[in-house]
């Protein structure tokens, strides 16, 4: 894995497993980030979380280092004041009011004025400082943002935000992602876990794949994504003829191989997903074939990741 | 000791579930006190009320109801992550939630087992009970601790070590005996009244150091580990 040149990484991973018995959580990770934001991205249970808890020193690598400010977080208190994390569960001290909850992070942090800086902090999530309400009455999307104003109120050098934009409505997204980029932008290492891609491509360019506990990609965000677009992706189609369909396919050269699966099925593989999809349409209707149905078999981003992996 | 933690954790402790069930305690307590007063040899009924009521189930039981989840609850719903990701020593946490637990248990054991001393009429009994309640409450207190941080099911486990070790075990015999927190409380009922009661055969100095030393060790392995643990 590549190094940023120029400045010391704020976060740093040098062969970083994590297991739990005999699952693999994390498989030799290693990676640097420096400041700005970075997406890791990955499926549900690609070892994204656990990856963040090891940042944030909530866990210890089974083998391997991960440094944070050139400190390891797990036996150097010191370095968690420089932390933020907003960790994925939903749970919170519920029987605390939103600012409560946020002036405890600051009062843990030692902050001067912890009222103060609550209530800023709930200010930049948008949410309203004066709102006495439990926590336990907040909605989903407001338990999200308060989770990040705790993480944000004693202005942390390294932010971790675990799945942060769950529960969000389209507006309020747009706004934390602008968050994100402003807080990015002001010299903060901000690392954002995710497993929706396009959610991701909004995040920034720089991008860390995780796939079944392993590294699967790094870089900037669209070379990752142009390599997904040009994976092999076999898809199902539904015609009344298909063998026909089949063969114009394979002659306009959009499909690599078929399979006839039924009288009204076949499947196919395409090594240009792009070209397939523009070429299709106008095939089946020079050929005066109808379609029923198109459904790609392995669109899904678990093969997406798969398919990266083996890259 | 961490004073925003100890003020946390403290709140969690003051449910009204929890307080309801701890003024119906302190009722049953008083009732018994009441009843000892009234027994022909009063002095011998009240020693063994206080010790095998206030000592053995009331002291212990409300201290594993409220040490237990001091920690517990916020390792079980997973809420730990939000002190533990602090710049704060690991000890500060344990000793708040230790100070947290103490500043519920002891004025409502040692008051109320206090009065109900005084209620049986045995002068001999009260300041002992005040001390004894104290002590066990200490102990138990730090045990039930460490227990919720250590165990998912840590109600379920205390319940288990309460039944089985500190009211059936300790009966076997004296080795047994000096492995239980409540005969050490009960030697200090014991030497105050002079009445006589099986595992209450400790030392005075045994009767205090022991109790102090359990809530010490109980506290020191919370804050170990907190320092270990893996934090969900």
């Amino acid at each position: 894995m590549s190094t940023q040149a120029g400045p010391p990484p704020m976060v740093q991973a040098a062969g970083a497993s994590k297991w739990f018995g005999d699952l693999v959580a994390v498989s030799d990770v290693s990676f640097s980030i420096g400041a700005g934001v970075t997406a890791l991205l990955g499926p549900n249970g690609a070892g994204k979380s656990t990856m963040l808890r090891m940042m944030c020193g909530l866990a210890r690598p089974s083998n391997g280092s991960v440094t944070v400010l050139g400190k390891d977080p797990r036996s150097d208190v010191s370095v968690l004041g420089r932390i933020g994390m907003a960790p994925q569960q939903e749970s919170l001290l519920d029987h605390l009011s939103g600012r409560e909850f946020v002036e405890l992070a600051a009062q843990l942090h030692h902050l001067q004025c912890p009222g103060d800086a609550a209530r800023q902090a709930i200010q930049t999530v948008e949410l309203d400082p004066d709102d006495t309400r439990r926590l336990s009455t907040y909605s989903k999307g407001m338990r999200q943002r308060i989770k990040l104003a705790q993480a944000i109120v004693h202005d942390p050098l390294v932010i971790a935000l675990d799945e942060p934009l769950t529960g969000l409505d389209p507006r309020q997204r747009r706004e934390m992602i602008e968050l994100f980029h402003r807080l990015g932008s002001e010299g903060k290492c901000v690392i954002v876990s995710s497993h929706v891609l396009d959610e991701v491509e909004r995040f920034g360019s720089r991008v860390l794949v995780m796939a079944q506990g392993r590294l699967a990609a790094e870089g900037d965000f669209r070379e990752i994504r142009n390599l997904m677009d040009d994976r092999p992706l076999r898809i199902s189609i539904r015609t009344d003829q298909p063998r026909e369909l089949a063969i114009a396919l394979l002659d306009r050269g959009v499909i690599s191989g078929c399979r006839l699966e039924n009288t009204d099925l076949v499947v196919v593989d395409t090594t240009d997903p792009a070209a397939f999809r523009r070429a299709v349409a106008p095939v089946a209707r020079d050929r005066n074939v109808s379609l029923l149905e198109l459904r790609p078999l392995d669109d899904d981003l678990e093969s997406v990741f798969r398919y990266l992996v083996t890259q | 000791m961490n004073l925003a933690v100890y003020r946390v954790i403290l709140r969690t402790q003051l449910s009204p579930a929890r307080l309801l069930v701890l003024a119906g305690l302190s009722g049953v307590a008083i009732l018994l006190a009441f009843i000892a007063r009234a027994a022909d040899d009063t002095v011998e009924v009240a020693t063994q009320t206080i010790a095998n009521f206030g000592i053995n189930i009331f002291a212990a039981f409300i201290a594993l109801s409220l040490g237990s989840a001091a920690l517990g609850n916020l390792v079980e719903d997973r809420t730990l992550v939000y002190l533990w990701l602090r710049p704060v020593s690991r000890h500060s946490i344990a000793t708040a939630a230790m100070a947290a637990v103490l500043t519920v248990v002891a004025p409502i054991l040692v008051v109320v087992m206090t009065v109900a001393a005084v209620v049986t009429g045995v002068d001999d009994l009260v300041a002992a009970t005040a001390v004894a309640t104290a002590l066990a409450v200490f102990a138990y207190s730090g045990i039930f601790l460490a227990l919720g941080l250590r165990f998912k099911r840590s109600l379920l486990i205390g319940l288990g070590y309460i039944a089985i070790w500190e009211l059936l075990m300790s009966r076997l015999g004296d080795w047994f005996a000096r492995l239980s927190i409540r005969s050490y409380p009960m030697s200090i009922l014991s030497d105050a009244t002079d009445v006589s009661m099986r595992l209450a055969d400790r030392s005075t100095l045994a009767s205090y150091i022991v109790p102090l030393a359990v809530g010490v060790a109980g506290l020191l392995y919370t804050s170990w580990r907190l320092n270990r643990t893996e934090i969900d």
